[in-house]
C-alpha cells in the first residue's frame, strides 16, 4: 500500500504576526515555522496504518527552501521519502493552484491512500484537500475523526456539529482530510532523524510536474489584497494592576453578577 | 451583474438558518443587479424550497433523488454542477457547515473556479467580488478578489438572516445523479456523558495556554470550585488528551450561556467564540493584547494566566468568608 500525506509548513502557533510590507501577507523573514498541526493528525494516522501492516509513506509539500525542514521531521517520524514542489513560479497561487500541483503528484505516485490536514492554521482555506481529490477523480471526506480500512473499504467517522459524527464508506484510492485529535501525534525519535538522513527527498517544479502554467500569481483566481487587524469593537474593559488589585476587581465585578 | 446560485441546506427537516443567512448576502447583491437563484436537494423536499422561494431564495431549482436523502460529497457535488449549469450561475453561495466544506471546494474544482471559503462578508467590486475573511485562527482579517466564475463558502452567523419576502417559483431539475463513490452509512450521536456544561452558571476554561494537562487541576479547577462552577476547554486541550471531549466549549462541544464564563489560556477562534459568546458575562484573561477574545469579553485582563487566575482564586475564597 502507498499513503500520500499533504503537508503544509505553517509559521508556528507562537510566532509573531506582523503584516508585511506589501500589506498581502505577514511578515515571514525570521520566523519559527512548523508542520500544520492538523497534517501532524494526518502523518500519524498514515503512520499507524504503516505500524499496522505494510505501507510506503510518501510525505508532500510545496513550499520555499524552508519546507525542507518540515519534511525531515515527517521523515525522521517514519515516512519513508519525501517529495518538495519547490518553485519560485507558484509564488501567489490561490488554493487551486496548490490543488492542482498536488493533483499532479496524485497522479503521478498512484497511492492507495491520500492524508491532508482539514485546514491549514494560517490561511485557514479548508479548500485545498477535496480540490486535489476532485482533479485527481478521488472521492474524498473531511474532517475526518476515525479510520478504517478492510478489504479496499475505508470507513470514516466525520465531524459534525455538536459532537456528532457521520459515518461514511468510501472505496480505496481515496482522499481524507483529518480533523485534529483523531489520534496522538508521535515524536521524531532520535534514532528515527538520523535514519531520515538517508531516506530520499525529490525535489520538482511545477513545470516537472506539467502544470508550470497553471500555478502562481498569474494563474490565481482569487488574490489576497490585504491583510489587516480585525477592527475592533467596544472590545473588553480592561482591568489593570497587580495580581492581587487585578483580583480585588473581578471579585467586585463577580459580586455585581450576583454569584458571591 | 451576474446569477448567484445559493445551494440551500437542509438539517434535520427544516432549511438551516444559515441558509437564510446566504440569501441575506444573495440579496444585497441583488441591489447591484445579481439576480438570485437557489438549489434545494434532497428527497420530499418540496414544500422546503417553496418556503425558500419566498424567504430570499427567488427561483429555486429543486434535485430530488434517492441518492440525495442523506448528504453524500459526491452527490451534492454532481447535483450543485447540474444547478450551475441550469441556472447559468457565475456565483454559487454555500455555507461553510460540515457538509459545505466537504462538497463546494469539489465544485470549485470542477468548474475551475475561483473559490474562497468562509467568509463573513460579501461585495461587488464591479467586475470582482471582494470577500472579508478570517486568517491566522481569528488572528487577522484579509480582504480578498476573486474573478470569473467563482465560489464561496459563508461563515454561518455572520450576517443577520434575510427577513424579508421574494417572490419565488420552484422548478423541478434532474440532477442526473450518476456513480457516487461515497457513500453515508449513518450519524451517531454523541452521547452525553458526566459533565453537562449546559447546566452551569459558571464556567472556566482552560486553553492551550494551561501548558500541561497538570495546570488543570492546579490552576483552573481550584478557580471554578471557589465560584461553585465548572471547568470547561477549548478544543486543543481535549485533542491532547489533557481533558475528555465532554468538557470542549464550542462547535464542535458544547455550547453554553453561563451566567459567568471566564477564558483563560484561550485565544477565541470563531470554533470556540460560537459555544461561549453567549455568555451572560465574559471575563478573559489571556497575554496577548490582540487575542480575538477580548472582543466579545466584557472584561478583559492582558497579563500571566499563572499570576491572576490564583491570586483571584484566593479572593474568591476570601470574600466567601
Ligand atoms: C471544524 C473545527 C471545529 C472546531 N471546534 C472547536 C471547538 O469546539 N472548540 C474549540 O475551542 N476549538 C475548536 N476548533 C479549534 C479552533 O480553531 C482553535 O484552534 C482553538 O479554539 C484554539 O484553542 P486555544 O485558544 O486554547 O489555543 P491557542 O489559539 O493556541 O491560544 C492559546 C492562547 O493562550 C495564551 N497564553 C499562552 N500562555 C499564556 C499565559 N501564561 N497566560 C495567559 N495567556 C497565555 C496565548 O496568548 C493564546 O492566545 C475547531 C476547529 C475547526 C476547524
Ligand atoms: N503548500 C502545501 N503543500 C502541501 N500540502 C498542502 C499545502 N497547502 C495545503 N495543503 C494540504 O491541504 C490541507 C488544507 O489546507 P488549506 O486548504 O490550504 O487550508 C493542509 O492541511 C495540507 O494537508
Amino acid at each position: 500500500m502507498k499513503i500520500l500525506v499533504c503537508l503544509k509548513q505553517v509559521p508556528h502557533s507562537d510566532a509573531r504576526l506582523d503584516i508585511a510590507g506589501d500589506g498581502k501577507w505577514i511578515q515571514e523573514d525570521n520566523i519559527k515555522f512548523e508542520i500544520n498541526s492538523y497534517d501532524t493528525y494526518a502523518l500519524e494516522e498514515a503512520l499507524k496504518l504503516k505500524d499496522a501492516g505494510e505501507a510506503e509513506v510518501v510525505a508532500v509539500s510545496i513550499g520555499p527552501d524552508r519546507v525542507t525542514q518540515a519534511l525531515r521531521t515527517a521523515l525522521g517520524m517514519g515516512a519513508d521519502r519525501a517529495i518538495h514542489v519547490n518553485d519560485p513560479a507558484m509564488e501567489g497561487s490561490d488554493s487551486l493552484g496548490i490543488a492542482k500541483v498536488l493533483a499532479a503528484i496524485v497522479k503521478e505516485e498512484s497511492p492507495d491512500l491520500v492524508f491532508a490536514g482539514l485546514m491549514s492554521e494560517d490561511g485557514n482555506f479548508a479548500a485545498v484537500p477535496p480540490m486535489v481529490a476532485q482533479l485527481a477523480g478521488l472521492p474524498s471526506s473531511t474532517a475526518v475523526m476515525s479510520v478504517s480500512l478492510a478489504d479496499g473499504t475505508v470507513t470514516v467517522e466525520r465531524e459534525l456539529e455538536g459532537g456528532a459524527l457521520e459515518v461514511v464508506q468510501l472505496p480505496t484510492p481515496c482522499l481524507l482530510a483529518v480533523q485534529s485529535g483523531l489520534n496522538q501525534v508521535r515524536y521524531a525519535s532520535l534514532k528515527g532523524i538520523m535514519a531520515a538522513k538517508k531516506k530520499p527527498m525529490d525535489t520538482k517544479t511545477a513545470a516537472d510536474l506539467g502544470v508550470g502554467d497553471q500555478v502562481g500569481a498569474g494563474a490565481a483566481k482569487v488574490e489576497i489584497e490585504k491583510v489587516y487587524t480585525p477592527p475592533r469593537g467596544e472590545g473588553a474593559q480592561l482591568i489593570e494592576g497587580s495580581a492581587d488589585e487585578v483580583a480585588t476587581q473581578l471579585v467586585g465585578k463577580i459580586k455585581e453578577l450576583g454569584l458571591l | 451583474m451576474g446569477t448567484i446560485l445559493i445551494v440551500a441546506e437542509i438539517q434535520k427537516g427544516v432549511i438551516r438558518e444559515a441558509s437564510f443567512e446566504l440569501a441575506a448576502f444573495a440579496q444585497k447583491l441583488a441591489g447591484s443587479g445579481h439576480e438570485v437563484k437557489s438549489l434545494v436537494v434532497g428527497q420530499g423536499v418540496k414544500g422546503l424550497a417553496e418556503e425558500f422561494a419566498q424567504r430570499g431564495g427567488g427561483e429555486v431549482l429543486v434535485a430530488e433523488a434517492e441518492a440525495l436523502a442523506n448528504y453524500s460529497a459526491d452527490a451534492f457535488t454532481q447535483a450543485t454542477l447540474a444547478a450551475v449549469a441550469a441556472s447559468g450561475a457565475d456565483l454559487v453561495l454555500i455555507s461553510n457547515t460540515p457538509s459545505g466544506w466537504d462538497f463546494a471546494p469539489r465544485v470549485a474544482a470542477a468548474l475551475d473556479a475561483a473559490f474562497v471559503t468562509d467568509c463573513f462578508d460579501v461585495s461587488d467590486e464591479g467586475g470582482a467580488i471582494g470577500f472579508k475573511r478570517r486568517i491566522f485562527n481569528g488572528k487577522l482579517d484579509a480582504q480578498v478578489k476573486a474573478t470569473g466564475t467563482v465560489v464561496a463558502t459563508v461563515q454561518p452567523g455572520a450576517t443577520p438572516a434575510f427577513e424579508g419576502s421574494t417572490e419565488g417559483k420552484t422548478t423541478d431539475l434532474d440532477a442526473g445523479i450518476g456513480e457516487c463513490k461515497t457513500k453515508f452509512v449513518e450519524i451517531k450521536i454523541a452521547e452525553s456523558k458526566g459533565v453537562d456544561l449546559t447546566k452551569a452558571d459558571v464556567i472556566v476554561s482552560g486553553g492551550r495556554g494551561l501548558g500541561a494537562p497538570e495546570k488543570f487541576t492546579e490552576v483552573v479547577q481550584p478557580l471554578a470550585d471557589a465560584l461553585g462552577g465548572a471547568m470547561g476547554a477549548s478544543r486543543p486541550v481535549v485533542d491532547a488528551g489533557w481533558l475528555p471531549h465532554e468538557y470542549q466549549v464550542g462547535s464542535s462541544g458544547q455550547v453554553v450561556t453561563p451566567k459567568l464564563y471566564i477564558a483563560v489560556g484561550i485565544s477565541g477562534a470563531i470554533q470556540h467564540l460560537v459555544g461561549m459568546k453567549g455568555s451572560n458575562f465574559i471575563v478573559a484573561i489571556n497575554k496577548d493584547p490582540d487575542a480575538p477574545i477580548f472582543e466579545v469579553a466584557d472584561v478583559g485582563v492582558v497579563a500571566d494566566l499563572f499570576d491572576i487566575v490564583p491570586a483571584l482564586t484566593a479572593a474568591v475564597t476570601a470574600a466567601k468568608g
